[in-house]
Order: C-alpha cells, then structure tokens, then sequence
C-alpha cells in the first residue's frame, strides 16, 4: 500500500480527498435542452446506421438469389424464371469514370488551387475564387446538360484522333464505333465536376504553408515555381493527397450528369472511347422500376454498394486532410 | 573605387539632415491613398517635394512579349502542319490542345536558350496555371451563359411560370404558349423547404450538441459520422428513402418522400458548417451569460447562437442552393410529373431537375427547350442562393471583424465532406 | 541580357564569369559594395521610407539602427528585391550593386537575390530537408553544379560556425536543430551560394544570449568575404559587429528616413544630431 501525501496546507498525511464533484443538477428548461440536443445528435449516428441497414436488409432478397455472383456478373434480367442480373461490368465502369475524371481533374484542380492561392492578383482573388466556388454549386445536372450539347460534339472530333493515331494504346482503341456516349467523355465531365472540389481544399492548405519559407526560398534565388515546389507543395501534400481522395468519392458516385451522357449496355472493356458503358449509379437509375421485385431489390443492393465504397473512401481522405491540417504531416 | 574614409556613408541628400524631411506633393503618386498627413504641426516645413514614381520590377518586358508571340505563332503553323496536313484532324478541340502543348514546348525551348532554364520552368508552370484557374473560370461562366442563352429566346413568360404540363403534346407548334415548369417550381420549392424545415433545426441541434454539450468518444464519434454522411452519394439518400418507406408501401411516391430524401443530404452539410460558425464564437460571451446566471439553454439561444446569426443564415443557404439542384434522389421518391401537383403528401410530384432529365434525349426540339428552360430557372434559383449566402457572411464579417470564417472557408466546407479544425493560435 | 559581369562601373576584378558560383569552395570571392540612391517606399500607398540615400561599403558590415517602425527593415528587403514579393509594396530609387542598378530593365530578381542573400528575424530552414540539402537549397535553384557539394557544405558550415556541431548528423532534418542553430544553418545556407552581400534581418532577436554571440562572431568572420549589412534593436550588438552604422527614424506621421550615419564610433561617441544621441544613450525608442 502506499502512503499518498496531501501537499496543501493543513492537509493531514495519508488521507487523500476525493475531488469535488461540481454540482451537475440542472435545471429542468437546461436538462431538456441538453437531452434535446443530445437526441440530434445520436440522431445523426441513427441515421447512418439506418441507411446501411435499410439497405442490406431490403437488398439482401437479390443477394440470396444471386449470390456473390452478383459482384462478378453483368447484366439485369430479374423478370424470367432463371434471374441473371450483377454489378460487375457498372463497377468496371465506374473505376473507368473515376480514373479518367482524376487523370483529368486531379492536374487542373491543383494547378487552379496553385493559381488562387500563389498567382491571382490580391484585388481580384475573391472573386476569382467565387467563381471557382460556384462551379461547385452548379448542379450537375446542368452540368450534364452542357456535356451533352456542348462538349460531346467537340470532344468526338478528339477520340476519333486518337483512336486513329494512338490506337496503340490500349484505351484508345475502338472496337465498334460511334464514339459518343462514352465512357471518356463522362469521365471528362465528371473531372471537370471534381475540380472545384479538390481545389478548395489545396487552395486552403497552400495558403497555410508558413511564410516565413516561403521568404527563405525566395530569397535564395528561387524563382515563384520553385518556390512552390520547394515550400508550398511539400508542406500541403497530406492535404493535397486527402483531397484528391475526397474528389475520388465524388467521382465514385456521380450519378446525373453520367446518366445523361453513358450510352449504358452491360459491355465492359478497356475501350473507354467507344459508344456505351455504365456504372453504379448509372446501373440504379437506368433500371430503376423496370425489374419487378427482385430487380429493385438488386438496386437496392447495389445502391448498398456505393454507399460501402464511398464511406469507406471519405473516412479515410477525411482523416488525412485533418492530419494535414492539424500540422501533424503526413508520411507519405 | 573610392577609398573609405569616415563619412563616406551619405544620409539622405535628397532630404536635407536634421530638418524637416519629406512633404506630401501635391500629386501623390501612388494613387491609391495619399501618403501619411503632413499636418502634424511641423514648425518649418520646407517647400512640397515631387515624389519620384514607383518603378515597377518584374514588369514583362519586349523580349518576354516576343518570346511568347513567336512560340505561339510558330507552334501555330508546326501544329497545322501536322495535324491538318499530315494526320487529318478533326475538331477544333484537339488542334487547340495540340496548339497549347506546341506552345508550351516552344516557349519552354525558347526561353532556356535566350534567358536561362529556371526563367523557362517557371515562365511555362506559370502559362500552365494561369491557364487551368481560367479554364475553370471560364467554364463556369460559360455554363451560366450558355444556359441563359439557349433558354430565354424560347421562354414565354406568360406560361413559364403559370402553366404546367398537362398539354404536352410534342407536335404542338405552339406548345411553348400554354405549357411552363409550374408544376416543377411548386413541387421544387415544398420539397426544398419542407426538407429546410426538416433538416435546419435538426443540423443546428445536432452542431449545438457537438459545440456545446457533447463530449469526449460520442461527440467524436458523431463528428466522424457527420463528416461520413456528407460524402455519401446522394442516389444512396434517395434509394434509402425508397426502400425505408416507398418499397415498403409506407409512403406512395410524394414531395414529402422527396424532401425526406432531401434532408439526409441537407443534414451533415449544414451541421459542419454551423458547427464552425459556433465554434468560433468567443468563449467569454458564454461565460459573461452564465455568470449572470442565466441556464444553459437560454445561453444558447440568446446568446451564441444570435451571435452567430449571418454565419447560420449563410449555412442554410448555401445547403437549400445545394438539395435544390439534386436530381438523383428525387428519381426514387418525387417521381416526377407532368401535372400541378400542390400536395406534398401524395401523389407524385414534379421537380426542376426532374424536367431537365426527362427531356434532355428528347427527339422534339420544343421539349428540349423545355429542358433549358427548366435549367434556366434552377439556375437562377441556385445563382440567387449563392449570391445572397455571401452577402450574409460578408456583412458580418464587416460589422464584428470578428474571426468568423470568410464565406470562401464556408463554400470550400460546404460541399467538401471534411469537419473544420482550425488549430486554436 | 545583362549580368553583372558585363556594366562595370567600379573595377570588379575576375571572376564574375559565372555569376560567382564556380569559385570552388573557399570563400575567397569578391565583397560587393551596394549604393543606394533615393530610395522610398510605400505599403498599400502609404509612404513608409522616404529618400534613403546611403553606401554600404564592401567588405564592411553596416548597421541599421532605429526604432521599430522607422523603415529599416523595408530598407533592408529593397535591397534584394525582397519588398516586391509584399502584396501592395511599391518602391522608387535606385539600388547599384557594383555599378549594376538591381532594379534596371531587364534584372531578374531571383539573380540578384542569389548575389545579395537575407538572413531573416526567425530562422526559416526548410523542415523537411536534411541540414546538407538545406545549405545546398540555393545551389539547387540555380541549378548550379558545385564542384564537390560535400566540401561545400563543411566549408559553409564552417563559416556559419555550426559544422563541428552538425558534421554527424548532415542527414537530419533542419527543423530538427535548436533555434540559434537554425539560424546558424539559415547563415550557411547564404552563404553556400557564394553572395557578395549578405543582409541580416534582425539575426539574434529571437536567440538567447549564447547564441547571439555565436552569430555575432561568424559575422566578424565572414565580413571579409562578403559585405554584411544587418538590422538591429540592439545597441550593444550594433556596436560590437559594424564598421559602420546608419540610424532611421520616423517621426510622428511622417516615413522614415536616415538622421544620421557614419562611423559606427562616431554614431555612438559623438554623433551630430540630437535624435541620434538620444536614440543610441536610450532616451527614446
């Protein structure tokens, strides 16, 4: 046993008081205030909770049916006696969508995060950022809206040289034309979509890169580029790296401006130029109310699908840029 | 070189020592404000003194012009050359990007041999920059251009906003005379308020619990699952609502269902920035109302959360701009229709974003002017949202000077799925 | 384009070939004496330095002395074109490294900044290098190949005083070191580049007294190869360290400008203005 010792004065050796515990007793108005309040946000974990549920417990019916081959099958044939239906080729597309977005987006969305934060002249930077901020408001409906009058015609021309030129490359060979609806050109849409996106979040962290740096760089006979490379990009990585994870989950599940533009079909391949294509959210949407029970069962089981990915992908973007944030750093 | 006797240093021989120095000219010379107020009660202030004009360093000079002019006139011919001549372009879209990197290639190759390899590399990361933020910029203004050009000329204000769908038929010639969006606005603004009525009590409850009372694994839990929900897809939201109470016959499809969709969206966006906007509200605001003995809850309501008000308006905002443009739910719960349907509880609804999907593939030319049309309208609305959302958190900002975070910290939060930490220095 | 090597008022003597960098690694390169000529300077308009006039003799460290707010700082940046990375900063004058006018047409500021180099009030070393690729930061910039980069970093090390501390441990990260020795390596890091001038933004006002010393005896060191101009608070330091000494001011609502200077004996035993006395016995300021 140990003897603990009461240092204050008058304290008596070997007695050790318990600490006072302030009064908790609230008030009536002030406990139904704090219960209230208490119940939101219980409320919030209730409600994720209840998302996954509801999902799976209503999904599963397909799941029993089809089995895991309902992650390596395509197709929706839910209506016949010997029901074929999956998600495999909508994933395939799905990984296709998002990849080209990030090809795409990722570059442009860090070069406009370096232009607001290091290049815009100071009198014009807060509008310019609201205008990249408003693109994030725009919904992507007018979004697809635009993609499909505006830049399929103009992005066809691109993929016909391309698939004629590179062809060598296995994503830019055509197996059956025409080349529109595709799987390119919805991923171009969608890293346009991300750009605003990813660049609030690397415009935020780059801004932060301490100053004091950034003078030394200077001062040695950097020039602003190497500045940037030497201080401002090394200091914003683990935000830049969440970030582009965030746009990802962004890119995973878009839904309205894919819909519009994929040409849909259960074909999947790395021929991303050519008509047709389809992804998860594309798969829910296209056949939606067309399967009887069971197929919107299956929907519902896809749906549960994206929402696991997605989770998944933003908890851990998140979690990084909050270490980035917090000065912690990254390894990476 | 001179030698270094005492006094070589020279002080200001322009302003004589000892006596009184610089006056302001007459013209002061940067323009922007003049220099400090020489009426400071100088005993004997010397005849006013021309200030010299401020040179301006780094300003680009005629070899920096001609460098870049050359390179992009003679990437222009290479790449005509090439691509017309010798491969058979088509688009005008691949020649420019073709051109741009002909451009780069040039001005970088130029550059290093007139100047030096660092002027290169950093003249052609700097082309390449400025042209991403302009490219974003200007699709954004372009999109917003656009829209309202394809839209207006087909617009008969008259129906627009008086007349639903219920005379649609494509072949009508003078269709656009008696058949607005009227059924989509009335069923837009129910369910987008509805979900407002819904989501915005709940979010502050929820960001009031997470600021003010929670504490320690649950409020970080909750935090964690906030910061989840506001990257979740938002078909996934609509396909909840459907299974929860549509596939299950609780609910028909209705505006309700939508906007009960709508709220799982509207939820963890409007918590995460009301949070922030909480959380910096000072300490000793609370502290000086408790110890006039005033309960918790009054605090809060009186207090902190009034003393937040812009930043709270600004929030909810810019959540409504975002749910009113929402397509993918209300696939699954509003449904869409052609017909005015004002009640919310039943029967399927009409939606903006509906109208837009439902007619973008349209054969009919008139069906896809509804389709603008529609999209000129939520535009509009969601254009409306954002301005007034910046208003509000610029006006505060103004009045307080107080560290509340700038309307940019608040749009980036708002549609990013990432809680606000700000490190307390 | 114009360098320095081809506009040669004053005699500059040899090398300048190669902008100074493939001396190889002794510090045995040539001082630069700076002139500036009615320099001013605004911040967002307002007028903060009015007609600064003033020579920094070569091979000499030079003080700037006066109360906070009188401009010597901005001073000191207008001198390597550090003022016109500060949003809303404008200038007038003109600055002459060896003849050459820093501000001309046709100057680059980073070439002039690898000439004039800054030391900055907090030490500012790159926190995710190593204390090797920190002094050869500069080099990297210029893409300049200097001969054995090794005997570099000892040689500027050496100078700044840090080496026998660091010799061990050349591949841990800067941040690493305690603060005098973060501005030590700042020190090296100028160096390493080979300036002909280097300025000191209030070296030592964030090191404890040892460090200060340090610092203070690696400028004594170093004044022979490169001419050192350095900002002060501290009366004892500008004393100790400079040859000679400018004393600003500004006074009430009005920029600052140069009282007085000279000798750094005769600023502080006998100097001809009044506010001069004051300010260096500490009766204001």
């Amino acid at each position: 046993m140990t003897i603990e010792f009461d240092m204050r004065p008058g304290g008596s050796v070997g007695v050790t008081p318990s600490p006072i515990t302030p009064n908790r007793d609230y008030s009536m108005p002030d406990r139904i205030y704090r219960r209230g309040v208490q119940i939101a946000g219980l409320g919030v974990l209730v409600l994720l909770a209840a998302i996954g549920f509801f999902l799976i417990n209503k999904g599963f019916p397909a799941f029993r049916v089809a089995g895991l081959s309902f992650f390596t099958h395509s197709g929706f044939n839910t209506l016949g006696h010997n029901p074929t239906f999956g998600v495999f080729a909508s994933l395939v597309g799905t990984v296709e969508v998002a990849m080209v977005a990030m090809i795409v987006g990722t570059p442009v969305a860090i070069a406009t995060a370096i232009f607001l934060s290091e290049y815009v002249p100071r009198r014009s930077r807060r509008s310019l950022i609201a205008l990249v901020d408003l693109a994030a408001a725009i919904p992507s409906i007018i979004f697809g809206l635009w993609a499909i009058f505006e830049l399929q015609p103009n992005v066809v021309g691109l993929s016909t040289w391309l698939s004629r030129h590179l062809a060598f490359v296995p994503f830019f060979k055509v197996t059956s034309p025409p080349l529109n609806a595709s799987i390119f050109i919805a991923g171009l849409v969608v890293g346009i979509m991300i750009v605003p996106i990813v660049a609030s979040i690397c415009r935020e962290v780059f801004s932060l890169a301490p100053p004091g740096e950034r003078e030394a760089a200077l001062a040695l006979g950097a020039s602003r580029w190497q500045m940037i490379r030497t201080v401002v990009i090394p200091f914003g990585r683990g935000g830049m790296i969440g970030a582009v994870m965030l746009g990802l989950g962004r890119a995973l599940e878009e839904t309205i401006a894919v819909t519009i533009i994929l040409g849909g079909g259960f074909l999947y391949g790395p021929h991303i130029l050519q008509h047709g294509g389809t992804t998860v959210s594309q798969f829910i949407v296209v056949n939606f109310g067309a399967g009887g029970k069971l197929g919107t069962q299956a929907l519902l089981l896809a749906g549960f699908t994206l929402f696991v990915i997605t989770l998944v992908i933003n908890l851990a973007a998140s979690s990084i840029v909050n270490r980035s944030r917090s000065g912690a750093g990254v390894d990476l | 070189m001179q030698a270094a006797p005492p006094g070589v240093l020279i002080a200001n021989s322009s302003v004589s020592t000892g006596s009184l120095p610089t006056r302001q000219p007459s013209r002061p010379v940067p323009p922007t404000r003049g220099p400090g107020d020489p009426s400071g009660g100088t005993p004997d202030p010397p005849a006013p003194r021309r200030l010299p004009t401020p040179i301006r360093p780094g300003a680009v000079g005629p070899q920096d012009v001609a460098l870049i002019v050359v390179s992009a006139l003679s990437s222009f011919c290479l790449v005509w050359v090439v691509f017309y001549q010798l491969t058979s372009l088509t688009g005008g879209l691949g020649f420019l990007v073709c051109w741009y990197a002909g451009f780069l290639a040039l001005t970088w190759f130029g550059t290093s041999q007139v100047i030096e390899r660092q002027v290169a590399t950093d003249r052609v990361a700097g082309i390449l920059v400025w042209t991403a933020g302009l490219l974003i910029i200007g699709i954004v203004i372009f999109i917003v251009a656009w829209v309202t050009y394809k839209a207006v000329p087909s617009i008969h204000w008259s129906a627009l906003f008086t007349k639903d769908q219920r005379t649609l038929a494509a072949s009508d010639p003078n269709l656009l005379n008696h058949v607005g969006v009227l059924q989509a606005i009335v069923g837009t603004l129910e369910q987008v308020l509805m979900a407002t009525l819904m989501g915005v009590p709940f979010a502050i409850a929820t960001a009031v619990y997470l600021n003010e009372v929670g504490t320690g694994r649950t409020a970080r839990l909750v935090r964690t699952v906030v910061t989840a929900m506001s990257g979740t897809p938002s078909i996934v939201a609509g396909v909840f609502i459907y299974s929860i109470f549509i596939f299950t016959g609780v609910l028909h499809y209705s505006g309700f269902a939508a906007s009960l969709a709508l709220v799982v969206i509207l939820l963890p966006s409007v918590t995460r920035v009301v949070e922030e906007v909480l959380r910096v509200v000072p300490s000793g605001l609370r502290e000086a109302s408790l110890s006039l003995g005033a309960p918790e809850w009054r605090t809060v309501w009186s207090v902190v959360i009034p003393t937040a008000r812009s930043g709270v308006v600004t929030a909810v905002l810019l959540g409504v701009a975002r749910i009113v443009g929402e397509t993918a739910p209300l696939i699954f719960t509003a449904f869409g229709s052609q017909v005015l349907n004002a009640n919310p509880l039943v029967h399927d609804q009409g939606a903006l974003p509906l109208v837009i999907l439902s007619n973008t593939h349209a054969a009919q030319q008139v069906l896809i002017d509804i389709a603008f049309q529609a999209a000129f309208v939520l535009m509009s609305i969601v254009l409306i949202l954002f301005v007034l959302a910046r208003y509000f958190s610029r006006t505060k900002s103004k009045k307080s000077g107080r560290a509340q975070p700038t309307e940019d910290d608040m749009m980036a939060r708002y549609f990013l799925p990432i809680p606000i930490e700000r490190s307390p220095e | 384009m114009t360098t320095y090597a081809t506009t040669p008022p004053p005699p500059v003597p040899e090398d300048v070939s190669g902008l100074g960098h493939n001396r190889g690694t002794d510090f045995s390169g040539e001082a630069g004496q700076i002139d500036a000529d009615g320099v001013h300077a605004w911040f967002s308009g307002r007028l903060v330095l009015a007609g600064v006039t003033l020579t920094m003799e070569k091979s000499k460290v030079t003080a700037l002395i006066g109360p906070s707010g009188c401009g010597k700082s901005t001073f000191l940046r207008i001198l390597n074109r550090m003022h016109e990375v500060v949003p809303g900063a404008q200038l007038a004058g003109s600055v002459r490294l060896d003849g050459l006018d820093i501000y001309g047409p046709g100057q680059r500021a980073m070439e002039t900044r690898r000439h004039i180099g800054m030391v900055f009030q907090k030490p500012n070393p790159f926190p995710a290098m190593t204390i090797a690729e920190n002094v050869l930061a500069g080099l990297r910039f210029s893409r300049v190949s200097a001969g054995d980069k090794g005997d570099l970093v000892e040689a500027s090390l050496t100078k700044a005083g840090l080496w026998k501390e660091v010799k061990d441990r050349l591949g841990e990260l800067g941040g690493a070191l305690s603060g005098g020795q973060q501005q030590r390596l700042c020190i090296a890091r100028a160096l390493a580049v080979k300036p002909r001038v280097l300025l000191m933004d209030e070296p030592c006002s964030a090191l404890d007294p040892t460090s200060t010393l340090r610092i203070e005896e690696t400028i004594k060191d170093i004044a022979d190869e490169v001419t050192v101009v350095i900002v002060t608070h501290n009366m004892q330091q500008a004393q100790r360290v400079s040859d000679y000494c400018a004393f600003f001011l500004a006074e009430e609502n009005l920029p600052g400008r140069v009282i007085e200077a000279g000798r750094t004996e005769t600023i502080f035993g006998n100097p001809t203005d009044q506010r001069t006395f004051d300010y260096v016995n500490g009766q204001f300021g």
